[in-house]
């Protein structure tokens, strides 16, 4: 990923990881974190698609994890619905104090830590429960704008139905305007089988390949290779529902 | 004793690490040919490695080497075949890991980089098992295309590449690739006459 | 298949086919007192002294530690003062779910609040990092009392006052199923259940499911005459005993408690 990106991610920036379901962003976005910690960086994970316990269950087949990482605080992962029950949250829509309140606490937990690597996964889970499209517009808007403020190099993972060409990024129409780098993932289907992508479309303050890359998901991390240019002759992008 | 061509042995001796050596074998000296190559490179110059199975399932060609007493546990072996056969994965070795398809070019080239990732000899091969049957499943340049990228990868990783054909059933473009990017040729090539 | 409850000789005996009332004199008038097994549930007016006979009614505990006040209105320091006041026994089982409804619920809805304004301080982070689960054990209150009752022994006495804390903040249907289920244990194991609830918090529906699944049902009124109150109990089911309906009119006094001045048949 360093190499796509000539050096890696800036400082600062939020990323948006949109990917289809099963394209291995939660790995990706642990594998950044975990790397993080293991160059002492505090690092903190918000999940909001699955409870914690399994989110950790799961990532333990792989080897570049280390659950010391998490007894010991170097990295945080904190489940949504329990933050969401402790700031009076337990309800089925959010308004903009509610929206406020949980800008607030992700901050004050950002900042009071000292986190410089953050993974929200997804911000498509989170935003559903903020109904009006203004309102989800001002909380990414605000929220990317304040941790840029703390050095907090942050993803957002978001959820996508399709990772074509012609598609867009964000499932509210303003995650990839407010983004500075954006990173889609996918399948091909090629005769029937599918291969993972990986594809940066945008990264502000690098000169990134633009090329696709097929990734696996090894338990040493994600790995990457350019795919074959004469493979998107007979390759079509994946697109869950058809 | 399974009786091997030393002459392979004495050729493979002038290759380094970075280079990547075409074998052309016959329909009917293969798997002597494949033998040949690979027994001096685990006994003679102590390498391990990736052997990546697209001809046949990884199992048949471990006990193929079983019985002519050649113990190959210490290499690991991507299968690309079993994957299409039901039951095929159920196997009772644990150096054969499996990919779908031959078709999922990018996929096997990932798994034998994290393959020599992980094995812990320190001067490693590759070898494709064969061109010809990827030859079956994948485009014309795009097999060319992936041959290039493979051989190049391996070469800036001081990983020696084996890469097996019978020439006349591979594709021209292809085989023209392995000739112009190969650094050596061993050539067991056979014509059989019906 | 028929769940058995064995009863000694000795307690049927001793606690007889029917329990007082706690009140005397009503207890005459209704030869001898309320059968035991039976539910009874009390429809209310506000200010008809329901509260007080609720208390009452645990009074002739026969049993202290198999009888029971669950409360939803009330603290334990005002029933103590209330029983202590009358001389009741105050070595029964005494549970104030209003109370820890407030303890529970609004201290987590405080808690928030202080969140929210304050913020996260480190020790709340770090907690916060390590809590996996929401804690849900809070809110099934109706779960909780049910399982009270059913924990019961044999002829065990115990009062609910009232049913509207949970009308409020349940789906009234699964009230009602759970009073099956207290129905069921309350006759299976020759216990008295008496169950208060509001008239206002309930619909017609209800009420007349209730009324169906009760063994005996008052209603408790209260009406101005000139510029006095009258308090009455209509007891307007009496199952396999319709000779028992009646109408007592009552006042509070400091001996008796609830002290009834007449009871009329109606039936």
């Amino acid at each position: 990923m360093d190499e796509i990106l000539r050096g890696g991610i800036p400082y600062g920036s939020t990323v948006l990881a949109a990917g289809t379901c099963g394209s291995g962003k939660t790995t990706m976005g642990m594998e950044f974190l975990v790397r993080g910690a293991l160059a002492g960086e505090a690092c903190a994970h918000f999940t909001a698609t699955e409870p914690s316990v399994k989110l950790l269950e799961n990532i333990r087949q792989y080897a570049f994890f280390d659950m010391n990482m998490i007894d010991s605080g170097l990295i945080n992962v904190f489940d949504m619905d329990v933050l969401y029950s402790w700031l009076g949250l337990d309800k089925a829509s959010f308004d903009l104090d509610d929206v406020h309140a949980l800008i607030k606490a992700i901050v004050d937990i950002v900042n009071t830590i000292g986190v410089t690597r953050l993974v929200i996964d997804s911000v498509t889970t989170l935003c559903y429960k903020i109904k009006s499209e203004q309102l989800i517009r001002d909380f990414l808007f605000t929220l990317g704008k304040k941790l840029a403020t703390l050095g907090c190099t942050t993803i957002l993972i978001s959820e996508i139905t399709s990772a074509t060409e012609n598609a867009h990024w964000s499932s509210f129409g303003v995650e990839e305007a407010i983004a500075d780098g954006i990173i889609v993932m996918g399948d091909v289907e090629r005769m029937g089988h599918l291969l993972r992508f990986l594809q940066v479309v945008k990264m502000r303050g690098t000169a990134h390949s633009r090329a696709k890359h097929a990734i696996e998901l090894t338990p040493l991390g994600v790995m990457l290779t350019p795919m074959l240019k004469w493979g998107a002759v007979s390759d079509k992008t994946s697109k869950w529902g058809q | 004793m399974y009786e091997l061509d030393q002459r392979i042995a004495e050729q493979l001796t002038e290759v380094s690490l970075s280079s990547s050596v075409q074998v052309r074998c016959g329909n009917s000296n293969a798997f002597m040919v494949t033998a040949s190559t690979l027994i001096p490179l685990m006994q003679m110059f102590e390498m391990g490695g990736v052997y990546i199975c697209a001809t046949r399932g990884a199992v048949e060609i471990i006990e193929a080497f079983n019985s002519i007493g050649v113990d190959v546990s210490n290499i690991q072996f991507i299968d690309l075949v079993s994957s299409g056969i039901l039951g095929g994965t159920d196997v009772p070795y644990d150096n054969i890991t499996f990919v779908d398809s031959p078709i999922m070019l990018e996929s096997v080239l990932l798994r034998t980089l994290y393959t020599l990732r992980i094995i812990s000899s320190e001067r490693n091969f590759v070898l494709i098992d064969s061109v010809n049957a990827l030859a079956i499943y994948n485009e014309e340049r795009m097999l060319a295309e992936y041959l290039h990228t493979f051989i190049n990868t391996f070469r800036q990783r001081e990983v020696l590449s084996i890469i097996l054909n019978i020439p006349d059933q591979v594709p021209p473009a292809v085989l023209s690739n392995l000739d112009l990017y190969c650094t050596d040729l061993i050539d067991r090539g056979q014509v059989v006459i019906h | 298949m028929d769940k058995q409850v064995q009863f000694s000789k000795e307690d049927e005996e001793f606690f007889g086919s029917v329990g007082s009332f706690g009140v005397p004199k009503f207890d005459n008038a209704m030869h001898g007192g309320v059968p035991r097994g039976f539910l009874v549930v009390g429809f209310t007016d506000v200010g008809s002294g329901s509260e007080l006979f609720a208390k009452q009614f645990t009074s002739p505990a026969e049993e202290p530690d198999n009888t029971i006040l669950i409360s939803t209105n009330e603290s334990e320091l005002e029933i103590a003062r209330v029983y202590n006041k009358y001389r009741w026994p105050t070595d029964i089982g005494v549970r104030t779910l209003g109370e820890e409804y407030n303890a529970r619920v609004l201290e987590k809805e405080l808690l928030a609040s202080r969140y929210r304004l304050e913020g996260f301080k480190l020790p709340d982070i770090q907690r916060l990092a390590q809590t996996r689960f929401v804690d849900d054990d809070t809110q099934d209150f109706l779960t909780e009392m049910t399982n009270e009752i059913m924990a019961m022994g044999p002829y065990f006495r115990a009062v609910i006052d009232s049913l509207d804390f949970f009308m409020q903040r349940e789906d009234p249907s699964r009230v009602v199923a759970m009073l099956r289920m207290m129905q069921a244990h309350t006759q299976l194991h020759r216990g008295i259940l008496f169950i208060t609830v509001s008239k206002d918090t309930i619909t017609p529906a209800i009420k007349q499911e209730m009324a169906a699944i009760a063994d005996m049902v008052c209603d408790f009124k209260v009406r101005t005459i000139g510029s006095d109150f009258e308090t009455s109990m209509t007891v307007t089911k009496f199952r396999n005993a319709p000779e028992n309906l009646s109408i007592m009119v009552y006042r509070v006094t400091p001996e008796e408690g609830i002290t009834p001045e007449t009871v009329e048949r109606i039936a």
